[in-house]
């Protein structure tokens, strides 16, 4: 084969990957559960829920500042990396149990601050904004 | 006392020169061995007096078993290798989209509700085998293993090392964890920290079998090299890093480690972790004997080289999401 049709194929596959990664980064937020939907607001403590399977779910939320809030991540059948949850400005890591809801208390954010989790080998994360 | 000076083929790395002079200077007469990689010559001093092209012949074929050998006038280099990386990098970003595409189809998050059993376990294992975990396990299985060969014609024995430490060290902990319960868990920052470090191993394995340091003449500092020397020859090393790999980043390997911490018994932790690694076995030996085969055939320039890609693309995506996973850089991708 010659030098140009394999420089052509490698120059499409690099595309092709890049594609595949930008994708990840707003395609989910589409699928699942829409933002904004996952917020309950009950006796004056606000509650997030992320879903937890093969990535976390929504992977953007807008949450409500100088509120208590709960977050609450929920795994159903879950064995891949996001049951291995780390929280690092809280401090938060704990491998979540394969079915069940995790509830924790991240205290009262104040406006304009973002909230971010990353699974222990940091290909899945998610991030709660609050104003 | 006489000084012969020969020219060498086959050095592709720095550890090359210590392996050359370890065996050379072994053989009768041979008083001194030195090996200048840059020239790519050796110079031998010898007790008595020999005909140059029969020493050539001679020495060659003791190192011949490693890939060198030595002649008294300069081979001319295979105009070859420098089409081989044209083919090689199409070859390994197939590879690695396949790969990718794989994780982003969301096959591999199938539901296993319940129990955990000896027999979801297994599943899970082979599940893990091919998902994300892969890019760290088996991106450093498959450097190592490529890397192995290309330096060592008895890789058989390595790989079969590697296998059964793993599958040891993975039943033996497991049954420790499952015995001492909840009092421990295993660090994440210490997991992330050991995947970076994984993951600058197989970038420096991946170029290094790319060939970007033979085509620029640098090699390696042979300390790093000498640890992969330590690799190849050494019966302890390949048992040690079998049971390191307990300890990667994988998220299927720490929620497994999980429930064997709280199965309750040792024996219940000991089945389920080995029914795991078990489990992930089958890729991996395909890894490590794949490559041991290909490194074996008229293909072994390519596979070096196509294998190098793909390790360097999982060594890349391990770096920056472990980066990531520590806090140190935002997440770039979700995948």
């Amino acid at each position: 084969m010659n030098k140009i049709a394999l420089s052509i194929v490698t120059v499409s596959l690099v595309i092709g990957i890049g594609i595949i990664f930008l994708d990840g980064l707003k395609g989910v937020e589409t699928a699942g559960v829409q933002s904004g939907q996952n917020i309950e607001i009950r006796d004056g403590v606000q509650y997030i829920t992320i879903n937890a399977k093969g990535g976390y779910s929504p992977r953007v939320t807008t949450a409500e500042a100088d509120i208590p809030t709960k977050l609450i991540v929920k795994t159903n059948g879950t064995y891949d990396c996001s049951t291995a949850l780390v929280i690092r400005s809280i401090g938060y890591q704990k491998i979540l149990p394969q079915t069940g809801e995790e509830v924790i208390d991240i205290g009262t954010a104040k406006p304009g601050t973002s909230l971010a989790g990353t699974c222990s080998m940091g290909m899945y994360n998610f991030s709660i904004n609050f104003d | 006392m006489s000084t012969y000076t020969f020219h060498v083929s086959g050095t592709h790395c720095a550890s090359c020169k210590i392996l050359i002079e370890d065996i050379l200077s072994e053989q009768n007469n041979i008083h001194s061995v030195r090996v200048d990689l840059e020239k790519e010559v050796v110079e031998v001093e010898t007790d008595i007096n020999y005909d140059s092209v029969e020493l050539a012949k001679m020495l060659t074929d003791k190192i011949q078993p490693n890939g060198y050998s030595l002649s008294v006038t300069k081979e001319s280099t295979t105009k070859v290798e420098g089409d081989v990386i044209w083919q090689a990098i199409p070859i390994g970003l197939v590879i690695l989209m396949l790969f990718f595409l794989l994780q982003k189809s969301g096959i591999l998050n199938l539901g296993l509700g319940g129990q955990t059993t000896y027999v979801t376990s297994f599943i899970i294992g082979l599940i893990a085998s091919v998902s994300s975990c892969l890019a760290v396990v088996g991106g450093l299985v498959l450097s190592l293993s490529a890397k192995v060969s290309q330096d060592n014609m008895s890789d058989t024995k390595t790989f079969t090392l590697f296998h059964v430490g793993r599958l040891v060290s993975f039943a033996g902990l497991g049954g420790v964890l499952g015995a001492i319960g909840g009092a421990v868990g295993i660090n994440f920052t210490f997991t992330a920290l050991l995947g970076i470090l994984a993951s600058v191993v197989m970038l420096l394995l991946g170029l290094n079998l790319v060939g970007v340091f033979e085509k620029n003449k640098i090699s390696l500092p042979s300390g790093i090299f000498s640890f992969f020397r330590k690799v190849e020859h050494k019966t302890l090393t390949p048992l040690i890093l079998g049971f390191a790999t307990f300890f990667l980043p994988c998220g299927f390997t720490q929620s497994m480690q999980v429930s064997a911490l709280s199965s309750g018994s040792f024996t219940s932790g000991f089945l389920i972790m080995f029914a795991f690694a078990l489990g992930t076995l089958p890729m991996l030996l395909l890894l490590s004997f794949g490559s041991a085969s290909f490194a074996h055939s008229k293909y072994a320039p390519l596979f070096f080289k196509s294998a190098g890609v793909v390790v360097i693309g999982l060594g890349l995506f391990a770096l920056l999401a472990g980066l990531a996973g520590l806090g140190i850089i935002s997440p770039l991708f979700n995948i």
